[in-house]
């Protein structure tokens, strides 16, 4: 957007690199049993025996934070690939439909949009049944697909009328080989952005969920759900329960943002270039 | 005058047709969701309750006829303004929300308005003096800023704000037991108001300053700084007038937004709003009250949404309806 070109985000990525492959090989480092508990430790400080200190139940917050990382990660990863999918899938269908369909979906996409996240949220969860790592992700990327839909229609009615489009259809290419071959390669460009950050948005909301008790509960160790015992932890003066967590799961977010917009920025300017 | 009537009257009848379908929508979601309703009637004794009991209560609530008919009674009373008794409250639907709604609204609404003027302050002086130094900085900080949660947001104002510093209370709309004189809410409200802004504030501030410095590039830009004027007369002269009607547009569509995100600064200072409400008849399954809150929020966020088109569509002729949108943003909205 500057005059100037944006440097790449080496630190952000380094930093990005480091986080998940700390929480994709754990198991090589972790001093402790992440979900081990043993109250006469709970809440110690960071240091000796307990590097980042234990939280109100014993466990060991520095093994729990790469451990729950893990399924923190994950969370995004998963939900992100649900939402692009029904993402893209709803707004080419749009994109591609007469416009009595294509209006009554995107009024279809305006009231879905208006339920309130919550109430969808706590729906989807109990028709799931039991509440793992793997069902908050289908929820938060059943819920999340909105925007990406948004932009694939626009992208899509804009394409739809060009040659290659009109010469597969001619020789009977249906609507996911169309999708896939002619439309996904042009899309990309265009969505990549917001695949990314709806993999920040999902961690985020993983981590809200816990928090408030919708989501993932104690004993599955997350960044959320690690974080769920910090409102307690602040008035016994735990700062360390608060703060490292938070501290990690805003790195994060704030690496994949830098990310993002640098995609972003690489995409809009060889756009204008073209 | 009749072309205009015709106008809004399909308006409002759109807007009617969303909402019932809103209605239908919400309370089949409610209904169909497992759990049990009679325990945030009955609390705790749900469990002693026989067979018998238990289907003389549901008969009482009227909740073991078919969903259809249920709907039907519940449509009836509530055209009529009757919208049920909330099951935990035991008390008038209304009554538990219009008890709380104010309070939303004043943390809600002034954190909309703080937000608005921030943010187009902010976003100006970074257009102003972009690539300087202080607009670094404040970009930089921006960005971290806008990617925590707000939740944690909450959290880290408490924690320095209240536990450390001691300055002002972690909870609550006023202290209990005094009343809540003026200067006792407003201590209450300065730091949820701050986590509402915080949380939304950059995404705004960088938006504007973006258009702006887009704006600045426009070959009329060129013309009136040819013929003399300064970057600030250019900017607040010619620039910002461009911008404003796209920002309004943003704004109205991001009602919702600060909404949801007020819901949750609410819970985390256990600020006596809508926020803990939606969240409790959610997980409580009380029904008429989530009916209710669902409802509201949904004609906020289909009214803003409508609002934030025709402001653009009036402002701005080249907007169409499909070209504005927080596409980036989570839906976070109610």
């Amino acid at each position: 957007m500057n005059g100037r070109q944006k440097k790449k985000p080496w630190a952000a990525a380094v930093l990005l690199a480091l986080i998940v492959a700390g929480c994709v090989c754990c198991e090589f480092f972790m001093t402790k049993d992440p979900a081990f508990m043993d109250l006469a430790d709970s809440e110690r400080a960071p240091g000796g025996e307990f590097l980042f200190g234990t939280d109100a139940l014993g466990r060991d917050l520095f093994s729990m934070i790469w451990y729950g990382g893990r399924i923190s990660l994950l969370i995004g990863c998963v939900s992100t690939l649900l939402s692009t999918a029904i993402g893209v899938v709803l707004g080419a269908l749009c994109g591609f439909a007469p416009g009595w369909l294509d209006l009554a979906l995107m009024r279809f996409v305006e009231i879905f949009l208006s339920v309130p996240t919550l109430l969808l949220i706590v729906f989807l969860q109990a028709a799931a049944g039991e509440q793992n790592a793997f069902t908050i992700a289908v929820v938060i990327g059943a819920t999340g697909w909105c925007g990406i839909a948004k932009v694939v229609r626009t992208e899509v009615q804009r394409l739809r009328s060009s040659e290659f489009v009109i010469a597969s259809r001619c020789m009977g290419g249906g609507f996911f080989h169309i999708l896939r071959r002619h439309l996904l390669p042009n899309l990309l460009a265009s969505i990549l952005f917001m695949v990314i950050m709806n993999i920040r948005n999902a961690i985020a909301a993983e981590s809200t969920l816990s928090f408030l008790g919708l989501g993932l509960p104690l004993e599955i160790v997350s960044w959320g759900s690690m974080l769920s015992l910090a409102q307690s932890a602040m008035f016994t003066g735990a700062w360390w329960i608060v703060l490292i967590p938070g501290a990690f799961l805003v790195a994060t977010l704030l690496c994949i943002t830098k990310i993002g917009s640098y995609v972003q920025d690489v995409l809009t300017r060889k756009e204008r270039n073209v | 005058m009749k072309r205009r009537f015709i106008f809004y009257g399909k308006k409002l009848l759109s807007f009617t047709a969303s909402i019932f379908i809103l209605s239908v929508l919400v309370f089949c979601i409610a209904r169909l969701a497992p759990g049990d309703p009679l325990a945030s009637y009955y609390g705790t004794r749900v469990e002693k309750m026989s067979v018998e009991e238990r289907e003389k209560a549901m008969e009482r609530l009227g909740l073991n006829e078919p969903l259809a008919m249920q709907y039907g009674k519940w449509l009836g009373h509530a055209v009529q303004g009757d919208f049920g008794i909330s099951y935990k409250y035991k008390q008038d639907v209304m009554e538990v929300i219009g008890a709380r709604v104010g309070n939303t609204l004043l943390l809600g609404g002034l954190g909309f308005v703080c937000l608005f003027v921030l943010a187009l302050l902010l976003g100006f002086f970074c257009a102003y003096c972009a690539d300087c130094f202080a607009d670094r900085v404040i970009c930089m900080l921006g960005t971290a800023v806008s990617v925590i949660p707000e939740f944690w947001l909450s959290l880290l104002l408490i924690f320095i704000f209240s536990v450390s510093l001691r300055l002002l209370p972690s909870s609550g709309a006023y202290t209990l037991g005094e009343g809540g004189g003026f200067s006792d809410r407003l201590l209450h409200l300065i730091l949820p108001l701050c986590a509402v802004i915080l949380g939304h504030l950059w995404y705004y501030a960088y938006l504007v300053r973006n258009r702006l410095l887009e704006e600045m590039r426009a070959d009329y830009v060129l013309l009136v700084r040819a013929k003399g004027l300064d970057r600030r007369a250019v900017l607040l002269g010619h620039c910002l007038k461009n911008v404003l009607p796209t920002y309004l547009g943003i704004m109205a569509i991001s009602v919702p937004h600060v909404l949801g995100g007020t819901y949750i600064v609410e819970t985390v200072f256990s600020y006596p709003g809508i926020g803990t409400l939606v969240y409790e008849s959610a997980r409580y399954k009380d029904y008429n009250l989530l009916m209710v809150l669902a409802l509201l929020s949904g004609i906020v966020v289909i009214f803003s949404s409508r609002i934030g088109q025709a402001v653009g569509e009036r402002f701005d002729p080249r907007v169409t309806a499909a070209g504005t949108g927080r596409e980036s943003m989570q839906g976070w909205g109610g």
